[in-house]
């Protein structure tokens, strides 16, 4: 799917702005400047304020993500069952920092909420969601990432 | 058990989230069928207005009010849009809605949008929410093969069309202005008001914005009748509400109780009390944003009222025990509150940074004489100054644990 079969499927309305940036960055993972400009161009607006709605929202990426995304949910109800020790588990494991973008093979992210309160912790690697995880079961998870 | 009014929850694990022939069976879109035939906009504005019901995303408005504002301005061009952007970390409810009894929903957003004269509504859901994306996309082609929606809908001159709008993750876009500036393609930041948007909304035009859980109950009362449904529930607060029960309780979930309900029989009669060996050290009442209630305020109401010392927010229950680290529920709170911060005021977005920075300097037992200060001067100034609620929200917990837990928290002996 390019970008352009992907714009000819919306009307250049601004209600379609976020859904095609959603759009792009499920396909290529995140939005560039390649991409912005083609949205720019389609939707007749200058590319900073294309730029200006993507950086705003969490699900859409401005940067080419690294292959190994790990995500640790820390709202209240993970972190009163130790989603800390979870996210110290695999700072020290992989030798990373939550939120750091230093290494480009692997992202630790902190998130919060995804209605899964119930079965926390949450630990989702590449999308895939693990509920109920424990600072052993990360580390077993991760070793099947590796 | 205890004996439960069920109007939300009374369909739910019994019928099939993806047949709208379950739903009709149930006793589904009778409400519309009685809202074209035998009623008119103004009528069923009256019984929503004697009903008493308030706005469950947490505010409170009164939902009558809000309706009749939009029904009331001129144009022909008006939106309704039902806020299914639930992110409030610890509130499943407009969730598990859609989960289980997603026509019910679907009915009181159709009712709702004809109230006020909308010919177009979105429900705006969470991104996050992939499955219930789906499910309604389902619930929506379904009802529109009924004649529930689209053109002359049951041979009526209604008119409507119900569009699906997926957030893209933002705490912020729950707040009706940063929602409908979302929509628009713009970035998720709150706008000024008045003009409020049930004047100049989205697109500019008059828009009523309405919580999932507000909707749902319409189609309740147009059935029974308002009066009716202001005999439920507490004197100051009508209805029920899905309270989300959460942390060291023996059975966690989404609850359906009369509002006015005691935090104490929550915990014991719905959520089946403590875990075993675990004891009680505070509950957080309504999410992130909400206060922290010690064992000697169990007692107190569970209600929408303006005075409440207690705000009853989304319905989200964190029951936190002993064993908990205090340090890390702060880190917890302001690490929430520093990425969702939408950055639009300076207050909200470098109080949040510097209180999460503080938290994990808390966590490290490394604070200096300078933060303590420093802490009093953040919370006054996210209490007092910043453009939209999410800097209150963010001062909220974070005060109540440190004028409750101080010892904790700064590690002091006795």
């Amino acid at each position: 799917m390019t970008v352009e079969k992907i714009l000819l499927e919306f009307d250049a309305e601004l209600k379609n702005l976020l859904p095609v940036l959603k759009k792009i960055n499920a396909e290529f993972g995140y939005v560039g400047e390649e991409e912005a400009q083609k949205v720019a161009d389609y939707f007749s607006l200058p590319l900073s304020k294309v730029y200006e709605t993507a950086s705003f929202y969490d699900l859409i990426n401005t940067k080419r993500q690294p292959p190994l995304m790990i995500q640790v949910c820390s709202g209240a109800n993970c972190a009163v069952k130790s989603a800390y020790k979870i996210i110290s588990e695999i700072e020290n494991q992989l030798h990373i920092k939550a939120g750091d973008d230093f290494n480009p093979n692997v992202k630790l992210e902190i998130i919060s909420c995804l209605g899964q309160c119930g079965r926390g912790p949450i630990m989702i690697i590449n999308k895939k969601i693990f509920t109920q995880v424990t600072p052993s079961s990360a580390r077993e998870f991760l070793h099947n990432y590796m | 058990m205890v004996k439960e009014t069920k109007i939300i929850t009374k369909n739910w694990s019994q019928i099939d989230p993806n047949e709208i022939d379950d739903a009709i069976e149930a006793g589904g879109y009778r409400a519309l069928e009685k809202f074209i035939h035998k009623m008119t906009p103004a009528l069923a504005l009256e019984e929503i207005k004697l009903s008493g019901l308030c706005g469950r995303g947490g505010a409170g408005f009164p939902t009558g009010i809000k309706l009749e504002s939009v029904q009331k301005e001129k144009g022909k061009e008006k939106y309704f849009i039902c806020n299914l952007d639930e992110s409030e970390p610890g509130a499943y409810k407009d969730r598990s809605i859609v989960d289980s009894d997603p026509h019910m929903l679907l009915e009181g957003i159709i009712i709702e949008s004809l109230i006020v004269g909308a010919r177009k509504a979105f429900i705006y859901v969470n991104g996050n929410y992939q499955k219930q994306i789906e499910i309604l996309q389902r619930a929506v082609e379904q009802a529109r093969a009924k004649n529930f929606i689209g053109e002359q809908i049951l041979g009526s001159k209604y008119n409507l069309e119900v569009e699906i709008f997926a957030g893209a993750g933002a705490y912020i876009c729950g707040e009706e202005t940063a929602l409908i500036n979302s929509i628009e393609g713009n970035r998720g930041e709150p706008k000024a008001r008045p003009p409020f948007p049930t004047q100049c909304g989205l697109f500019g035009k008059p828009t009523a914005v309405n919580n999932a859980e507000t909707v749902a109950n319409i189609p309740w009362i147009i059935s029974n009748g308002g009066k009716k449904f202001a005999t439920i529930g507490s004197k100051k607060s009508a209805g029920t509400k899905l309270f989300i029960v959460n942390g060291c309780v023996k059975n966690p979930g989404v609850f359906e109780a009369p509002l006015g309900t005691k935090l104490a029989d929550l915990i014991e009669k719905y959520a089946g009390g403590m875990q075993n060996g675990k004891n009680f050290w505070f509950a957080q009442v309504g999410g992130s944003s909400g206060r922290l209630v010690l064992e000697n305020d169990l007692v107190r109401k569970l209600e929408y009222d303006r005075e409440a010392k207690i705000p009853l927010g989304s319905g989200a229950i964190l029951v936190v025990d002993k064993t908990a680290d205090i340090h890390e529920l702060l880190l917890s709170w302001m690490s929430f509150f520093r990425r969702e911060s939408c950055g639009k005021c300076v207050p909200c977005r470098e109080g949040t940074y510097r209180l999460w920075e503080i938290a994990k300097r808390l966590q490290d037992g490394e604070i200096s004489e300078r933060d303590v200060a420093a802490i009093k001067d953040i919370l006054w100034t996210l209490n007092n100054t910043t453009f939209c609620p999410l800097g209150k929200f963010a001062a909220t917990a974070f005060g109540d644990a440190l004028s409750n837990f101080q010892k904790e928290i700064y590690r002091l002996s006795k």
